[in-house]
């Protein structure tokens, strides 16, 4: 039996989560709480907006064809049980980017159009990457793939852009203050789990850090697609220049990014991202391995 | 109620002072509630520890103890399901590594 999940319960999730931190939420966030006008208003940043959720939505799609597909492939009965609260996990946060979509006005019917217009071909191929290992019911790579590279992108990406609307935007912000708590159950199932295994199983070490080192690769891509070259720069300038008048920051990681240039982001992001992957594959005895730079 | 602090290493030791703590909610709402005063969101690199505080390595959440934690004792992280046990890193802080 694994040890570490004989306190986990799903009794636990329940009073986490929809009883926790979701409580008296709708799709994540207080009923009351909307989209700020200006995003709504302002064509060039509703479309940006609506591009980088659409990144979320793809991520998160990901996500939940990797967790449930890894619940048959699991060994025992305690990381079943987690992973089948990690699907519903997943599914919460693929209803609620889709349903910022929709708050930001694209239209039911439109929403397969906008995903395949916006998604990211990097992003696709990462989640192609993890995908083909689930599909194989390899459970170790599938656990290193979603647990800690995915879902440590993920609690990464979530917590700088948690900064980035703390202060403009609280409906987003609190939308994403639940899933950086579901994350933290991801990602420490992720370590805790894998901790264990790859003792068992040394001779996967070498599938998954090469797992590790192409996604990384799919991940840097990426950012560099979204944050370079990026057309709502003097928008987001403006939006930048209103918060600092207002008094708002957006500390991450001792770095104020209202004062960084999107080039700038993208590096202290990517760089935060390699080096939390670089921990904590080394703690549980895996080799990080250096990716390409797109 | 449990203290994330596991038994098995109750007694004033090295290195920690004996010291009772009383825990005030702080507002982190991850954890059923009995045990949400226990736990506290890390606020950055800026954020000074208390002795009875130790970082979870892995999700980046505050352990709270009643009693100032000391080298080898162990804890839960509930946000995170990690057990951890203490130790003094090389700057004289206290640390918490990952049992697997």
């Amino acid at each position: 039996m694994v040890d570490f999940l004989s306190a986990y319960s799903i009794q636990k999730w329940l009073e986490s989560c929809p009883q926790g931190y979701l409580e008296n939420t709708v799709f994540g966030h207080p009923p009351e709480e909307k989209e700020p006008e200006l995003l709504l208003s302002n064509p060039v940043l509703r479309e940006e907006t609506i591009r980088a959720t659409v990144q979320l939505v793809v991520g998160e799609r990901c996500a939940l064809a990797a967790s449930s597909g890894l619940i048959n492939a699991a060994p025992d009965e305690g990381s079943k049980r987690f992973l089948a609260t990690q699907t519903l996990d997943e599914a919460r946060h693929v209803e609620i980017f889709s349903q910022r979509l929709y708050d930001l006005g694209v239209r039911k019917e439109d929403l397969e159009g906008v995903l395949s217009q916006y998604a990211n071909k990097n992003l696709v191929k990462f989640a192609e990457v993890l995908l083909e290992k689930v599909d194989k019911k390899d459970f170790v790579a599938g656990v290193v793939g979603q647990n800690i590279v995915l879902e440590g992108m993920a609690f990464s990406v979530f917590e700088m852009m948690h900064a980035l609307n703390q202060g403009m935007n609280p409906k987003f912000a609190h939308t994403l203050s639940g899933t950086i708590a579901d994350e933290r159950r991801h990602v420490g199932f992720g370590e805790n789990r894998i901790g264990s295994l790859i003792k068992e199983f040394p001779e996967k070490k070498a599938e998954v850090e090469k797992l590790q080192k192409d996604m990384s690769y799919h991940m840097l891509a990426t950012f560099a697609d979204l944050f370079r070259n990026n057309r709502a720069r003097p928008e987001f300038e403006k939006l930048g220049a209103q918060a600092r008048e207002r008094g708002i920051s957006a500390e991450w990681h001792g770095v104020e990014l209202r004062e960084m240039q999107p080039e700038d982001i993208e590096k202290v992001l990517s760089e935060t991202v390699l080096k939390e992957f670089k921990v904590r594959l080394e703690r549980i005895g895996l080799a990080y391995q250096t990716p390409s730079r797109p | 109620m449990r203290d994330p602090l596991e038994g098995g290493n109750t007694a004033p030791a090295e290195g920690g002072d004996g010291r009772r703590y009383v825990l005030e909610d702080t507002g982190f709402d991850e954890v059923p509630k009995k045990y949400r005063r226990f736990y506290r969101k890390w606020k950055g690199p800026g954020d000074t520890l208390a002795p009875n505080e130790v970082l979870c390595p892995v999700c980046k959440v505050v352990i709270r103890s009643t009693r100032a934690l000391r080298d080898g004792d162990r804890v839960y992280c509930m946000p995170c399901m990690s057990r951890l046990v203490v130790f003094t890193n090389d700057a004289g802080a206290l640390e918490a590594r990952v049992a697997y």
